[in-house]
């Protein structure tokens, strides 16, 4: 899984990919062809490169703006390179391509060979990012070029230097042969360092934190940071939620309409994906395991584009994920209100059975929101819900373990608080009354 | 050695032909060729695929620039690699254009170049601002004809202008129409206070938002049907139209005539500097207008010098 695919889910990660201040094009474009790690180790590699560039970005931030300031310079020579590896001859604008990264990477003190490189293009050792076929290069060059300035009709003159000039281009290229895999190498990491550090700079500014690895999940205070902006243009605050979940152990989240439940799944998908792509996680504090493949499995626009009733958008991307989970690697499956937009009698029998049959999967963890009663024997989270004592005003968005797996009944509360007519909502409170009598 | 001392009053000065073939590269050529370069950095590009070595459209022969030792020029990779003399690489773009990416180099001696720089009036003005570390005095555009926005006040500071007989093929109907382009380009500078209304196009107004305000700002383009729009609602007192600058108007002339007669007026928030207007009486369809009477209408119809500098050739 390529970071390009999940820059678009509905998690909203895009959010944060778009407020990465990176310096040039050719990182963002290394960054979108990243794969998902799996490899905690690797994992944790990367965080501990990640917290250098913050320590830096914290401890000398004049150093790390003029290092990104340099890094605007970077340009994707990649085709270049692999023209040099290939065997073929360049010329002068590859060369330019070639000796830019060299002093580019030469002042950031990346890379290996870099002077050699710049020496090689760089005959009269004028340490200037310029270039084009120097005088110096041949004895014949020089001469000739001078022969033709004298005598600008003279074909053949015209046609011995570009000659010349042929050779010398096959000359220099074979020089850099040798080095096309350092280059390439060097390229690569240029990039990596322009997307260290916006990463860096982006936990700096939104106060984002690098979690550790383990074997479950637990964070404590997760925020999403695209909504919690939108909230702030209003005035107001993200409340910071907790959540624990880890495989084997199904884990629903119940609780009132408006209090959360989606945006939870939500920043638990964006989470799960920072952590795997090795960015620093909108927490206060995580542990984080990570998986072979995440699947979050929500209603969006796309399914009525497609023309497929949400309904069976929704069965066949749950039934695509019962699949993965089958087939025996470590999924995390998040779904959001599965069935919900069928009958509730219908509807609660198809959750109760989806949380049976995904029961006794070791290589999964479900986290799956619900507005039905299902008794499982996993976890069930409840949203805090209505504050009491504020007549349904104030929404306590915090997500508490619960042992009752009935659902609350405050849709009706939050009915009223929303202006509906109140004769329809009176109503529905006698019926249900009676119902439960 | 007419207009090339007011150029060089100037940071970035297009040039731009109202047809093709009215003799923008000559005028281009013209100018390169007189700057005094022993103390003025100079740097050209052109906007588009211009600079050909064959006109696209006619088939004509047409000139390429002529860029001396040490001036700058930007062009697209794959006429870098097909022409120029020998150059300093100094810069190769991020972006890539049909023709390759834009190419910075300076000449090391002097030499012909096709010429094909940035593809928008946007891209133009970030290439513009990445010469800053060449320490360039003057940036000279030229402009393509269905570009007019390079001419923009918003990217160059200065413009010359060229129209010729490919234009119009007849004296008075050319000096009339260049008159307009050049009253356009000339249109004041608003000085008033802010403007009680905004209008971004004409689907957002109707006669009844008009109606009261004096002053009145145009956010978009001015179109025929907005001008229409603002004309019909004159009878009720006097109102002065307010553009970015004279590229954002795409009236017609006799519209435009029309509105100012009436009484109405317009202004531009950023204004240009016509620094001259070239002709070439010479048209790719063979036909040759009388250049002494055509620069001599022009001239005492715009009030501005208007120059023939191929046929009078002015000294170097």
């Amino acid at each position: 899984m390529k970071f390009r695919e999940i820059v678009e889910s509905p998690c909203g990660i895009r959010y944060l990919f778009d407020a990465l201040e990176l310096q040039s094009g050719y990182a963002r474009k290394v960054l979108l062809d990243r794969e998902m790690m799996v490899d905690p180790e690797q994992i944790d590699t990367a965080y501990s490169t990640l917290g250098k560039a913050y320590d830096l970005v914290v401890g000398d931030r004049r150093k790390v703006e003029d290092m990104r300031f340099r890094l605007q310079a970077l340009r994707d020579i990649s085709g270049t390179l692999a023209s040099l590896a290939d065997g073929a001859t360049l010329d002068e604008i590859e060369f330019f391509e070639i000796k830019h990264m060299a002093m580019l990477a030469e002042t950031l003190s990346m890379g290996t060979d870099m002077d050699t490189v710049i020496g090689i293009l760089d005959p009269d050792g004028l340490k200037i990012g310029t270039f084009y076929l120097y005088d110096s290069y041949s004895v014949e060059l020089r001469s000739l070029r001078a022969a033709v300035e004298s005598d600008p009709d003279d074909a053949q003159l015209q046609e011995d230097l570009a000659n010349e000039e042929d050779r010398l281009k096959k000359v220099i290229s074979d020089k850099l042969r040798p080095y096309a895999a350092v280059l390439q190498r060097t390229l690569h990491e240029l990039a990596d360092l322009d997307i260290v550090l916006a990463q860096a700079v982006q936990m700096h500014v939104e106060g984002l934190v690098i979690p550790t690895s383990a074997t479950a999940t637990e964070v404590k205070g997760m925020f999403h940071p695209g909504v919690r902006a939108s909230l702030r243009m209003k005035g107001r605050e993200f409340q910071p939620v907790d959540f624990a979940f880890e495989c084997g152990v199904p884990a629903t989240v119940i609780g009132a309409n408006m209090g959360g439940k989606t945006v939870a799944l939500k920043t638990l998908c964006m989470l799960q994906y920072l952590y795997q792509f090795g960015f620093a996680l909108p927490v206060e504090s995580a542990v984080m395991t990570p998986f072979d493949d995440i699947r979050f499995c929500i209603g969006d626009e796309q399914d009525e584009k497609t023309g497929l009733s949400s309904f069976a958008a929704e069965m066949q991307r749950i039934d695509r994920a019962v699949e993965a989970v089958e087939k025996g690697g470590r999924v995390l499956l998040l779904v959001d209100e599965p069935a919900r937009t069928t009958n509730p009698v219908e509807g609660t029998a198809l959750v109760a059975a989806l949380l049976q049959r995904l029961s006794d999967k070791p290589n999964l963890a479900l986290v799956m929101t619900t507005h039905y009663t299902v008794e499982h024997a996993g976890q069930c989270w409840r949203v805090q819900g209505l504050l009491p004592g504020t007549k349904g005003r104030k929404m306590d968005y915090r997500l508490v373990r619960t042992a009752s797996h009935e659902v609350p009944h405050e849709a009706l509360n939050i009915a009223r608080e929303l202006g509906i007519d109140a004769r329809w909502i009176d109503l529905a409170d006698t019926i249900m009354k009676r119902q439960y009598e | 050695m007419p207009f090339v001392g007011e150029i060089l009053r100037h940071r970035s000065v297009s040039i731009v032909g109202l047809a093709k073939n009215a003799g923008k590269t000559e005028c281009l050529n013209y100018i390169l060729k007189r700057l005094p370069l022993e103390y003025f950095s100079v740097a050209v590009t052109s906007i588009g695929i211009d600079g050909e070595t064959t006109d696209q459209v006619t088939g004509t022969a047409k000139p390429e620039i002529t860029v001396r030792e040490g001036m700058f020029f930007a062009t697209s990779e794959k006429h870098f690699r097909q022409k120029r003399p020998l150059s300093e690489l100094y810069d190769v773009g991020e972006e890539d254009t049909a023709l390759g990416r834009v190419v910075t180099a300076k000449a090391l001696q002097e030499g012909k170049v096709l010429l094909s720089g940035p593809s928008s009036a946007a891209a133009l003005k970030r290439w513009m601002r990445s010469l800053k570390d060449f320490g360039i005095d003057l940036i000279v555009i030229d402009g393509a004809l269905s570009r007019l926005s390079t001419a923009s006040p918003a990217v160059s500071e200065a413009m010359v202008l060229s129209t010729g007989a490919a234009f119009s093929a007849n004296i008075r109907d050319l000096v009339n129409r260049t008159a307009y382009v050049v009253e356009l380009i000339r249109l004041p500078q608003y000085a008033g206070p802010e403007p009680e209304l905004r209008v971004s196009s004409f689907s957002s107004v109707d006669a009844a938002t008009l109606k009261g305000n004096r002053v009145i700002e145009v956010e978009g383009a001015l179109t025929d049907r907005l001008l229409q729009m603002v004309k019909n609602s004159l009878g009720e007192g006097e109102i002065e139209l307010v553009v970015g600058d004279f590229t954002k108007i795409f009236c017609s002339q006799e519209l435009y005539g029309a509105f100012i007669r009436r009484g109405g007026r317009i202004s531009v928030r950023l204004k240009s500097e016509l620094l001259a207007v070239c002709v070439n009486p010479k048209a790719p369809n063979g036909i040759v207008l009388d250049s002494d009477i055509l620069c001599r209408e022009l001239s005492a119809r715009i009030g501005l010098p208007v120059y023939d500098i191929v046929k009078n050739d002015y000294e170097v």
